[in-house]
């Protein structure tokens, strides 16, 4: 066996697939006998890399931040709570079903806030006629709490944006639970909740301490 | 990093410049800052312009429309923070501030209106902008990251290159022109997306709404591997498209496919119960 | 870890002071904080190490890590325990470096191709030459600064394979290539480090 050949094979003898004739040339040829033991080194001592690094500690910082946000952690916020966590809040209603819709390709209820009435069955096939308008979610009351304040004009607008954010999650909702591996209706379900999610932001914005 | 807490426009009278009638003032405002700075603007009521000026400085003109309001600033280093105060008691007309800023063309700018035109010109940096029923204009910059969100105002973006953009509406339209980039996101409730460009630079554009109508208006030798679908809503497109292999079912509502040229860029273009066109530009 | 009074009724007891990875697991289930910091500490070297290996810097790396651990949190409630937690996690951790390194276009793993000549190291080339060794054992700091060296195609495999320790067949999975050729590339990778390796011993040697 000459090295050419040696070396064609050398990839199954690493893996410990070998024949008598390959072992034999490495008694006799020092230069496959030192690349041979030089990649099993390299194999080996790489496993020494695994966990090589620690990462910042603000990567920790931001991470649980994010967990906060989505409503992940549940926990009593520290003091200071400002009226923006209602947004925060609500997120956990449409990031939790938002990776799960994703993962698994169906549209989960888990928990999206339960509005009364809303007992629809999930996947059936046949057409389902629009839903009723529903009651409103505590955390919609909340945000038009928020704007009361505001004038009449500018109330109005923000009801009116709320009513289309909320129809356009509807409509995605129910078309992506009539056919669930349907991934464009998935994205304009994400697409309807960033919407929302702009809503809450943008109306809470204004009630940051500091204003009136 | 301490902010230094800024001067009051208590102040105002007595270091503006001109004052025009009786009680608008006038503020000047120079800031000296390094490499990228950041720029940050809060101005509930009243326009804010946004060009590219000298490198290293920040230049403010602000006009300040009643003495209900004061402009609170601070800079800490290479961070600039301007925001109109209300004072109690004012409204969108007594709390109106105009704002003629220029910055470096490296500079990210951040601006926050309720109403107003916000305008930026020849940036280079991150540009942020959110309003409530503000207008939104984004003329001549390039490279850097675009994110608009707007409730109502209409928003308009000319000649943006190279960029990675984002637009969420609820309401208010969007009129693309001359937009390329590596992505071009917009994201509508009821609001129309109209587009007229290219589609270059080997990107990536969605354009999704749900109630609003999409016309994208393209050049016959535009390179796009384009999907187009409208749930309840009618699509059409002027071009004829070769056929994609990928499997594709429509499963409800309107759709095409295909692709165009060498399919350099992805389109995409969803609609609930909008109205979708694909256009041809007759040159 | 002190143990938490308060509402989490459902909560596994702690064993005296010290969390199990299974009693943080559940709950961080119920949104416990100090749980899921826990969870996170376990891992975090192991994950960023991924993450940087693959990337080659800090800023995405970091912002790879806080994605994985995201999408693992976010789907924790989901977790039933079938496989261990640690190699769901660092699965995710691939999958998720995998999909930024296509989102850039950066090449996965190149295809194979016919032996080019000039990517070949062979003995045969340098008949004669003084084949020796790579001495004793290679320090982790060089090995590490020739994995940085590598072409991206082989430092994926050789990550996945060498120092993540996933089968041929796992990668294969994963990355969307063949089993032959992942064994190719891997092949390849170890010959391309070995040169690295001798270059670089080779130049501080001169610098002495």
């Amino acid at each position: 066996m000459k090295c050419l050949e040696f070396e064609r094979v050398l990839p199954e003898y690493l893996e410990g697939n070998y024949l008598p004739e390959q072992q034999a040339h490495l008694q006799t040829c020092a230069a496959c006998s030192n690349l041979l033991a030089d990649l099993k080194l390299i194999s080996e001592q790489a496993k020494s890399l695994i966990a090589s690094h620690e990462p910042s500690p603000a990567l920790w910082n931001a991470l649980e931040e994010r967990l906060r946000r989505e409503g992940l952690i549940r926990q009593a916020q520290p003091p200071g709570f400002r009226l923006r966590s209602f947004s925060s809040r609500w997120r956990l209603a449409w990031l939790v079903p938002l990776a799960a819709a994703i993962a698994i390709g169906t549209v989960v209820k888990l928990h999206y806030p339960m509005k009364a009435g809303d007992t629809q069955p999930v996947a059936r096939q046949e057409s389902i006629p629009a839903p009723p308008a529903k009651p409103m979610s505590s955390e919609d009351l909340q945000l038009l709490t928020t704007v009361a304040e505001r004038p009449p004009a500018q109330r109005a607008k923000y009801r009116a944006n709320l009513d289309d954010a909320n129809s356009f999650i509807r409509d995605a909702e129910q078309s992506a639970k009539q056919d669930p591996s349907d991934i464009f209706m998935q994205q304009m379900l994400i697409n309807a909740y960033e919407q929302k999610q702009m809503l809450y932001d943008l109306a809470v914005y204004r009630s940051e301490p500091g204003e009136q | 990093m301490r902010t230094q807490r800024a001067l009051r426009a208590a102040t105002v009278l007595m270091f503006a410049g001109m004052a025009f009638g009786t009680s608008t003032v006038r503020k000047d405002l120079h800031f000296r800052v390094g490499k990228h700075p950041t720029v940050s603007i809060n101005n509930p009521y009243g326009p804010i312009t946004v060009r590219a000026g000298a490198p290293q400085q920040v230049v403010v003109v602000a006009m300040l429309h009643s003495d209900r309001v004061e402009l609170d600033q601070s800079q800490s280093r290479n961070r600039i923070n301007l925001v109109s105060h209300l004072l109690p008691g004012a409204d969108s007309i007594s709390g109106l501030v105009e704002y003629e800023v220029l910055v470096p063309p490296d500079a990210d700018v951040t601006l926050h209106a309720d109403t107003g035109t916000l305008h930026a010109e020849k940036l280079h940096g991150d540009l942020t902008m959110e309003g409530v029923n503000a207008a939104m204009e984004v003329v001549d910059c390039a490279d850097g990251h675009v994110h608009l969100k707007t409730l109502n105002g209409n928003v308009n973006l000319t000649n943006v290159r190279n960029g990675h953009v984002e637009v969420v509406s609820m309401n208010g339209d969007v009129v693309m022109t001359g937009v390329s980039g590596p992505y071009v996101s917009v994201n509508s409730n009821s609001g129309r997306i109209q587009y007229d460009g290219d589609f270059g630079g080997e990107g990536e554009y969605n354009f999704i709404s749900h109630t609003g109508n999409i016309e994208a208006m393209a050049p016959p030798y535009a390179s796009i591997d384009v999907l187009a679908r409208s749930n309840q809503g009618p699509v059409e497109s002027d071009f004829s498209l070769e056929p994609k292999h990928a499997p594709f079912i429509s499963r409800t509502g309107s759709a095409f496919t295909g692709t165009l040229g060498k399919a350099a860029s992805s389109v995409r273009l969803f609609s609930f119960s909008g109205k979708i066109h694909l256009k041809k530009r007759q040159n | 870890m002190r143990p938490k009074k308060g509402n989490l009724t459902d909560a596994p007891k702690l064993q005296g002071d010290k969390l199990t990875e299974r009693e943080a697991i559940e709950r961080a289930k119920q949104g416990d904080a100090e749980a899921f910091k826990f969870l996170y500490d376990l891992h975090k070297r192991r994950v960023y190490s991924l993450c940087l290996r693959m990337t080659g810097n800090t800023a995405s790396a970091e912002d790879l890590t806080q994605e994985a651990f995201l999408q693992l949190f976010r789907k924790i409630g989901t977790f039933r325990g079938e496989s261990a937690f640690s190699t769901w996690l660092h699965r995710m951790a691939v999958n998720v470096v995998l999909m930024q390194l296509r989102k850039k276009g950066l090449p996965v793993v190149p295809i194979d191709e016919p032996t080019e000549p000039d990517e070949e190291v062979t003995v045969t080339k340098e008949p004669g030459a003084a084949d020796e060794r790579l001495a004793g054992s290679i320090d982790r700091l060089e090995l590490q600064r020739a994995v940085d060296e590598l072409p991206p195609g082989y430092r994926t495999i050789f990550v996945l394979h060498d120092v993540e320790g996933y089968e041929h067949n796992e990668i294969a999975g994963m990355v969307g290539c063949s089993i032959g050729n992942s064994k190719s590339q891997l092949h390849k990778a170890r010959l391309k480090l070995r040169e690295l390796l001798r270059v670089n011993r080779a130049e501080k040697a001169m610098k002495r």
